[in-house]
């Protein structure tokens, strides 16, 4: 035996899974969660296949345990954790279709500085687990390389006081079909920051679910988007505040030029009792093509009382009296409204605490910047 | 029969709780049980239409057959039984009056425990009161001063008689037929409703008011209102709402077609008190409402402001087609929702013009174990230059039981257009609470006041007649829910 089966994961909840996926079908317009990204559509004929997408480790520091998904005998930390959430449609297809992924691990109490890099490629269905025990510390930088179409189902479990710094950079993918979805777990005291930098593709869909289980859990989520031409670029987040006095926060700036579509999804939920929650949700576009859309929904969804929660939204142009005051000050138009671009997506970016990282995704900003100037 | 004994001892046994919940028995017309065609024929035939109205109910009729009941709103409720319900009851002297004095006394002693003394109201407070017991209007004032005016202003079905050809240029085109499953539902079977018509630069002399009673038992309410603002017209419309006590829920579908022409404006107001059921919620009216303006016109606005207190069920969504370049669209909500009581409520306003602007304000209120959603959506489309939307919605929620929920849904295709949305959540501040009850208010009156000042916003958008009115029923519709 090998793949997953070997996992001893019952074979039940991969069935199920399958089930759920027959169940439901492709996700379309129709489906309220699906309505700014017509994965049907976009797949067309071919539907959602049965290949099997790649994964690369571009560096692995020391510290970080790594079990190939394909291998038979999985350590215990994978049977535990492995294939936890089966609900998401398109997360069902990937646990069902795909026949091998990674389990990354860090050990309890391990601080690991060197950030892990991790590469998704090729076309078709990918699984990958990160687990980190309490107390330890990480970055990620997730590469999103070429593939037509690739559906990437991301488990994260991050124990107590544990920290992951998450940065995912999307390049522009032209042609390509890209979903993601990720779950991400926090325990007591544990802290998930993540930054999400997209380019865009004809449609590329990035789900991320949240749950702070344990007392003073943290998530920070930011992002920006950057699109020309006909880039399509989707972020849809929930954070589900399952206990009281934990706190999150999300920051998302999108841009759409040309005849793009810029989508943010946003949904905080706190559930019953769990008061003393602290939610702040923003999200802005900006518009700069005639025939470009921003799509915003930012969505609360509380059962408790003793909450903080507040959301912003907001879609324009830019500002004109800022725009202006460059004019006068010498400024010419095409270089005043790149520095005011800049400014606002510099929001987000400034989130990332990681410097070289920050660096980086800043500097692919400017390029992608003045190439749409 | 005289006024029932038993009545007066109903309201007696409700006591203070739903002072509106008592039921008159007066004959009632019916029609069978159950949703046919031949219910629609006979709703027809009782009515007097001309066949084209029953063409247009039956074309309905067919469509609904077809459909399936919307379940993307955050309320549950048990399956209806649409077989089980009369879909028309109208009280026995039907023939309309020619003045007070020969309206069924039984009518009249209804409106005086409702709070609508007619003569009071028409003297007092100048309006014109179109009452609607159930489904057939009944007493309808100061018919006079509005035809001097112009003012066409009349039950709906009065107005598919005499005024055939403003009915079949407006009806069903900011509502189409086929819209959605209770708006369909309500073309097949409507009752009746109220039609006004606003001629060319008449700024209409009153402010015009309805009262909706839902009556005789298991009777659905499916009334259909058509306000049409000509060029350059103003008018206010006032819409307020109780109904009797009973414990089967009770199905309210209800459709409003709003349309302004160039340089109009229509301003319509509702207060909403039908039964939300028990403490442990039971009974209550189910109330699936479609109400849509469209601005037709140049520089035309429409107003909507809503005081949703009642129902179990409320799924309502009165919306702005802001088609006339300029047009200016506004919704303000007040939605309170107590014990079981589930809203979902909230607006859509369609930019299509350029400069159009559009404002929502929402103040939802959950106490008890109820769950109250703000559904809104605000939409630029290509064509719409500098359009520009401001939405703020708070909610505010007593008691660790009830659900508060946001789900606006913002689209923007035009750069020009600025929209921005702000929401919050929060709960009455325990040190105003505290500060209120140390200087001797009681906890309910804290309640109250501090609620009434959350919705301040909305409340000072109505019209003065209702405004005073409004603010009793926030604090009655919160009573006991702190503590």
């Amino acid at each position: 035996m090998t793949g997953i089966t070997a996992l001893g994961l019952p074979e039940a909840r991969r069935n199920e899974a399958a089930a759920l996926f027959r169940a439901r079908g492709v996700p379309h317009r129709r489906i309220e969660d699906w309505k700014y990204s017509d994965l049907k559509s976009a797949l067309g004929e071919g539907g959602i296949g049965a290949a099997v997408a790649q994964w690369q480790i571009l560096h692995q520091p020391d510290g970080v345990e790594l079990f190939d998904l394909t291998q038979s005998n999985p350590p215990e930390w994978v049977l535990a954790n492995f294939a936890r959430t089966t609900a998401n449609t398109m997360s069902a297809a990937s646990l069902a279709l795909s026949k091998g992924g990674v389990a990354l691990r860090v050990p309890k109490g391990v601080c690991i500085t060197n950030p892990l890099k991790l590469d998704f490629t090729a076309a078709g269905h990918v699984r990958a687990l990160l687990v980190l025990e309490d107390g330890a510390s990480l970055t990620l930088v997730e590469g999103v390389g070429p593939g037509h179409f690739r559906n990437v189902g991301f488990e994260f479990v991050l124990g107590e006081a544990s920290v992951l710094e998450h940065v995912r950079v999307s390049p522009d993918a032209g042609e390509a079909v890209l979903v993601e979805e990720m779950s991400v777990r926090i325990g007591a005291g544990g802290q998930y920051r993540a930054h999400f930098a997209a380019f865009g593709s004809k449609l590329s869909r990035m789900e991320v679910e949240i749950t702070l289980a344990g007392a003073g859990a943290q998530a920070h989520l930011s992002g920006v988007a950057l699109l020309d031409g006909k880039r399509h670029s989707d972020v849809t987040t929930h954070v589900i505040h399952a206990v009281g006095n934990t706190h999150s926060t999300q920051l998302f700036k999108h841009v759409a030029g040309g005849n793009s579509r810029a989508v943010y999804q946003g949904k905080v939920t706190v559930a019953q009792g769990a008061n003393g929650s602290d939610s702040n949700q923003s999200a802005k576009a900006l518009l700069l093509g005639e025939n470009a859309e921003a799509d915003l929904k930012p969505e609360l969804e509380i059962f408790a009382d003793d909450v903080k929660c507040a959301h912003g939204a907001a879609v324009g142009d830019l500002d004109a009296e800022s725009l202006f005051y460059l004019r006068a000050r010498g400024i010419p138009e095409a270089e005043a409204r790149g520095l005011l671009l800049h400014a606002f997506l510099e929001d987000a970016v400034a989130e990332i605490s990681n410097t070289d990282q920050r660096e980086l995704v800043r500097t692919e900003l400017l390029t992608a910047l003045k190439a749409m100037a | 029969m005289s006024i029932a004994v038993e009545t007066k001892q109903q309201v007696a046994e409700i006591g203070e709780k739903y002072k509106y919940g008592f039921v008159t028995d007066i004959e009632m017309d019916m029609a069978p049980r159950g949703l046919s065609e031949d219910t629609v024929h006979f709703i027809s035939a009782k009515k007097g239409e001309p066949e084209w109205m029953l063409e247009w109910r039956l074309g309905a009729f067919k469509r609904w057959l077809t459909m399936k009941e919307p379940n993307w709103a955050r309320v549950h409720y048990p399956k209806i039984d649409y077989q089980a319900s009369y879909y028309y009851a109208a009280p026995k002297n039907t023939p309309l009056k020619q003045s007070l004095d020969e309206v069924d006394p039984k009518l009249l002693e209804t409106y005086k425990k409702l709070g609508i003394p007619l003569h009071e109201q028409m003297a007092l407070a100048g309006v014109a009161v179109d009452a609607v017991f159930d489904s057939v209007s009944v007493a309808t004032t100061f018919k006079d001063k509005l035809n001097e005016a112009g003012v066409i202003f009349c039950p709906i079905s009065e107005a598919i008689r005499d005024h055939p050809d403003l009915v079949k240029k407006y009806l069903g085109t900011v509502v189409p037929v086929t819209d959605n499953f209770f708006a369909t539902l309500n073309a097949a079977v409507f009752s009746d409703g109220t039609f006004v018509y606003v001629p060319k630069g008449v700024r209409c002399p009153m402010e015009l008011s309805t009262y909706f009673r839902i009556n005789a038992s298991e009777t659905g309410q499916f009334e259909r209102t058509l306000i049409i603002a000509d060029e350059g017209s103003y008018v206010s419309y006032l819409e307020g709402c109780t109904a009797p006590k009973r414990d089967e829920n009770q199905l309210h579908a209800a459709v409003v077609e709003l349309i302004a022409l160039d340089n109009a404006e229509i301003k319509y107001s509702t207060v909403q008190n039908w039964y939300p059921g028990d403490e442990n919620g039971l009974g209550g009216i189910f109330n699936f409402v479609t109400k849509r303006g469209d601005c037709r016109g140049k520089k035309s606005k429409i107003s909507w402001t809503q005081v949703e207190t009642g129902s179990a069920i409320t799924w309502k969504y009165p919306s702005c087609i802001l088609r006339g370049d300029e047009s200016v669209g506004e919704f303000y909500s007040i939605a309170i929702a107590n014990n079981y009581q589930q809203a979902d409520t909230g607006t859509k306003m369609i930019h299509l013009g350029a400069n159009t602007r559009s404002r929502i304000i929402s103040k939802g209120i959950s106490a008890g174990k109820a769950q109250n959603t703000y559904r809104g959506l605000v939409s630029v489309y290509g064509k719409a230059k500098n359009a520009r939307n401001y939405t703020q919605c708070d909610s505010l929620l007593i008691g660790g039981e009830c659900g508060a929920h946001t789900v606006p849904y913002i689209e923007s295709r035009n750069p020009t257009a600025r929209i921005e949305h702000e929401a919050t959540t929060s709960k009455i501040a325990e040190d105003q609470l505290f500060y209120c009850l140390q200087r001797g208010i009681p906890q309910d009156e804290a309640v109250s006041l501090i609620v009434n000042g959350f919705c301040r916003e909305v409340l000072q958008q109505l019209p003065m007649e209702f405004a005073v009115e409004a603010q009793k029923l926030v604090g009655i519709s919160l009573e006991g829910s702190v503590g």
